[in-house]
């Protein structure tokens, strides 16, 4: 191919995936697009939570300081953490991936662009609801992990805590968007021949790290909802009066929160793995191990959530498995850390600004990790618990391990973005005294917290020792500050005065560093195969071939955003995946969603339902602009010897999100069933009725009715995998009407009930699990009849067979879900009055 | 399942997982349905644990040998197989840490 059919090539690609200008940008969804406002709305979220620590260390500078009451230090400290946590950690890391991920993989974007969009207005709406409870003086100030009974409506009568139950709810669902996203895109989104072995670390890091938030955010929004119906409906779930435990609430929320500080730690791994080669010139020592490492610290830090308890009375036993599974985590870790040692000890490692960072993080890391062992045996942890060693802790291994590793990724890929390089000088300053500053204010905070200082007090009596440690603190904390404006400066100032990137500019191993500087929107005119780990080391003018149309799709004129679509394990292209373009419809989405918890907030419950219901349209508007539909494929045809587009198969990335979208609402089932097992063993006035009140035969009845609506969509979607399309509609409608009356004859049953969820956890409990099955079971008819009437329209059949594959997963989800909820709820306590 | 399929990465730290689950809720309902019991038996309840401690861990280092003895066809599954199996031995290696204090601590104090 010329210069010449490369510029047109450029120019045609340009045409369909250019992201729109002025006001349209709005309905913007490519990766870049998306990935770079996540990355600068986390940012702006973390400079807004420094000034509210700066505050805060301001306060407790001195002995019976005045700067602020202890409302007010109450709530700062509450958001400190909610935004730190929520709005700066998780967004801004899935923010990099989101744009980093398609590139390092040798795709032209994620598989579900408009799913990344809709989780960025829900992240920055859910982020400005929090945010803007602070000035209207109606932030939450119960901590930011919410404690019952403290958040509950007795001790917490305000709306800060709804404000935080409603927003860091809108900001749960987009992490979990992202998580989806990220796992789907890397397992059938990669160059052709990219098999896991040659996948770079950063991905086998991010897909950990998706499958950790699938499971791991669900029953923190199952927490948020139950507290909120508590609060607002008056439903018993934490009130032990009523048959609830307010430890429900810590169980509920450490089992999100303790992988949560992996969800942070896991993607910063990534980056050091990705970038400490770079500059030590050679692979990562270990490349398996460090895979291993983080598939073990994933599924350890499941395993930990416990040790957030040990002063709650939990029996030794109990708190020795969990002071075991604690220690055990830092042998992955250590894996990591001498796969890194190993990595600097056999390379030639150059200094850069990045690799300082990196030193830092491994200097401070490595701490936080010791003194987590510390904590993580339980005398210690007793004597420490709620002091502010355990604040020094959980800083070292957060900004240690987070924030370090963010830092020298950004520098590393700030040519993306600018397409310039740092100042090495400023660059230097901004780190020193970041390093400074932070061990200045931390590490002598370890002493203030062995000296018994609590943490969350807004201020303290003088004469205690504690007043020449806060100082050193406050002082350390105000210098990491000018670090953090130094970075700043030195980031502002190099969009004007850095030096011109050339290509390549770090001699980088990995596809992301094969795009111009910076990249075109379409990342890759044409898409390379990758038979190797460090494609770019391999064969360094890799990117010319790719500029120059040399490889895959390499066209345009077609109309449509296309990339591959790979196995998950081989890498091998089995279809071409036809992308969504621009579309209001995420923006739309989360618009209903946020306008629904302002409602919520407001208690105008009507406009809560109007609210609900729009959400609900654009996203059924949302799933028929898809496939076949003209909107979404003006040009269906392929090149002859091309793979299909996936949506003439049976087999593409929308089953893989629905997999894995039902693998996180049964994360969120499992928690409620959990809950209803929790309280009926441990609860202390857990008060079952003598006889249920369910209808044992009419809701066995109605399963039945559910089970041979699933039988019948499989047998359907079995005939249509033999291309048989006959009565298709017919069959649709059958199994959309047999829907409606289970799903009727559902609500006819708890209508007829008679629970009272305010009097006692059990009712409250079992209204919430019926609930959660009956808008399960509503859906599915809602979706089988829009499916029939696709298939009147064409847009399903013989050559567009894929989306009732998608729908099965649903039912059999349904059923599931009704199987398990039957024999908790009616099976079980059956047995067990008989067995009494 | 196939040595060399992906799942093979999830299932040994999985099953550590369910385990961990298994003996925490056991440990916790055993003691609080037998609260009444006398001591002895409720020591019982250590030995109950133990064994299932010990059969898990002895699953775990099994599908470990398995897996690393496997040879399957491909450069990818062999990687995926061995990778593994060292999960296996990790998750095995896990359980017997973990469930040491079984051999300990009375469970219910």
């Amino acid at each position: 191919m010329s210069e010449a059919e490369g510029d047109r090539l450029h120019q045609a690609l340009l045409a369909v995936w250019a992201d729109p200008r002025g006001w349209r940008a709005l309905s913007a969804v490519s990766h870049g697009r998306i990935g770079r406002r996540f990355l600068l709305t986390g940012g702006a979220f973390f400079l807004i939570d420094g000034l509210l620590a700066m505050l805060m260390r301001a306060q407790l500078a001195r002995p019976e300081q005045a700067l602020l009451d202890h409302r007010v230090y109450n709530q700062l400290f509450t958001l400190h953490g909610t935004l730190m946590m929520f709005l700066f950690a998780v967004p801004i890391l899935e923010g990099l991936a989101f744009y980093l991920i398609p590139k390092m993989l040798g795709a032209r974007d994620l598989l579900f662009p408009r799913l990344s969009a809709f989780g960025y207005w829900c992240y920055l709406f859910g982020g400005l609801i929090l945010l803007a409870s602070l000035p209207l003086g109606l932030a939450p100030d119960g901590g930011w992990f919410m404690y019952t009974p403290l958040s509950g409506a007795a001790h917490s009568p305000g709306p800060g805590a709804d404000v935080w139950l409603v927003g860091t709810t809108l900001v749960e669902i987009s992490s979990l968007a992202g998580g989806i996203e990220l796992t789907v895109s890397i397992l059938r989104g990669r160059a052709p021949g990219m098999s896991l072995d040659r996948m770079p670390l950063f991905a086998w890091y991010i897909l950990v790290t998706g499958l950790m938030i699938v499971f791991g955010f669900p029953p923190l929004i199952l927490a948020g909802v139950l507290l909120e119906l508590e609060r607002a409906a008056g439903f018993a779930f934490f009130d032990p009066a009523r048959g609830g435990d307010p430890l429900l609430w810590q169980h509920l929320f450490w089992l999100f929160g303790h992988p949560e500080v992996y969800i942070i730690f896991l993607p910063a791994a990534g980056i050091v793995s990705t970038l400490l080669p770079v500059f030590a010139g050679r692979p990562l020592v270990g490349y398996r191990w460090a895979v291993l490492a983080a598939i073990g610290t994933g599924f350890l830090s499941f395993g930990l959530w416990v040790h957030h308890m040990f002063t709650v009375g939990i029996p030794l036993l109990a708190q020795a498995f969990f002071s075991a599974a604690s220690m055990l985590v830092a042998v992955p870790t250590g894996i990591q850390v001498f796969a890194w040692l190993a990595t600097l000890w056999t390379g030639r490692p150059r200094f850069a600004v990045p690799m300082l960072w990196l030193a830092g993080f491994l200097a401070i890391f490595v701490a936080g990790g010791l003194t987590g062992v510390m904590l993580a045996l339980v005398p210690f942890d007793w004597q420490a618990h709620d002091s502010h060693f355990v604040v020094a802790h959980l800083h070292y291994v957060l900004v240690g391990g987070m924030f370090f590793p963010l830092v020298a990724g950004l520098y590393y890929w700030l040519p993306h973005f600018s397409g310039r390089m740092p100042s090495e000088r400023l660059g230097r300053w901004g780190f020193w005294l970041t390093f400074g500053g932070f061990n200045a204010t931390f590490l002598v905070m370890h002493w203030t917290g062995l000296l018994g200082m609590p943490r969350r007090v807004y201020t303290y009596p003088a004469g205690l020792g504690w007043d020449g440690p806060n100082l050193i603190s406050s002082l350390g904390s105000f210098v990491m500050a000018m670090g953090v404006a130094m970075l700043l400066l030195d980031l502002g100032l190099h969009f004007r005065f850095g030096r011109r990137a050339p290509a390549n500019p770090w001699r980088a191993d990995t596809l992301e560093w094969a795009t111009a500087l910076p990249p075109a929107a379409y990342n890759f005119a044409s898409l390379p195969a990758c038979a190797t780990r460090h494609p770019l080391w391999e064969n360094p003018a890799l990117a010319q071939g790719i500029a120059a149309g040399r490889h895959g799709l390499a066209a345009a004129d077609h109309g449509r955003r296309e990339t591959w679509g790979s196995e998950p394990l081989s890498g091998r292209v089995r279809e071409i995946v036809q992308l969504p373009g621009n579309s209001w419809l995420p923006l739309g989405a989360a618009l209903a969603l946020a306008a629904l918890c302002l409602a919520l907030l407001a208690g105008a419950y009507g406009l809560a339902g109007a609210a609900a219901l729009a959400s609900l349209a654009i996203l059924l508007r949302w799933s028929w602009v898809n496939g076949a539909h003209p909107l979404a494929a003006p040009d269906a045809r392929t090149e002859p010897g091309d793979p299909p587009l996936h949506w003439r198969t049976f087999d593409g990335p929308g089953l893989w999100g629905m997999g894995l979208s039902l693998l996180a609402d049964g994360s969120l089932f499992f928690s409620l069933i959990f809950a209803w097992f929790y309280l009926w063993a441990v609860a202390p006035n857990w008060q079952p009725p003598a006889r249920s009140p369910l209808p044992a035969l009419a809701l066995l009845l109605d399963g039945l009715l559910l089970g041979g609506i699933v039988l019948g969509f499989r047998r359907l979607v079995a005939r249509l995998r033999r291309r048989d399309c006959r009565h298709l509609e017919a069959r649709l409608w059958g199994l959309a009407a047999a829907g409606l009356l289970q799903a009727l004859g559902l609500a006819w049953i708890l209508r007829r009930t008679p629970l009272a969820p305010g009097a006692g956890a059990h009712d409250a409990l079992v209204a919430a699990i019926f609930g959660y099955l009956l808008l399960h079971c509503a859906l599915g008819p809602l979706l089988t009849a829009l499916q029939a009437w696709r298939v009147r329209l064409g847009l399903v059949g013989e050559r567009a067979p894929y989306e009732p594959a998608v729908l099965d997963r649903w039912w059999s989800y349904c059923l599931l879900a009704f199987a398990i909820g039957y024999s908790a709820l009616v099976l079980l306590p059956a047995g067990w009055a008989a067995d009494r | 399942m196939r040595a060399g399929h992906p799942l093979q990465l999830a299932v040994g730290p999985a099953l550590w997982g369910l385990w961990l689950v298994a003996v925490y809720a056991g440990q916790a309902l055993g003691c609080l349905f037998g609260v009444e019991a006398e001591p002895n038996v409720r020591r019982g309840l250590n030995v109950l644990l133990g064994a299932v401690t010990l059969c898990i861990a002895a699953g775990l280092l099994w599908q470990a040998w398995r897996l690393w003895r496997a040879s399957p066809p491909s450069a990818t599954e062999r990687f995926v197989a061995r990778t593994g199996a060292a999960l296996d031995l990790f998750a095995a290696l896990a359980t017997l840490f973990v469930g040491l204090p079984i051999a300990e601590l009375p469970p219910c104090v």
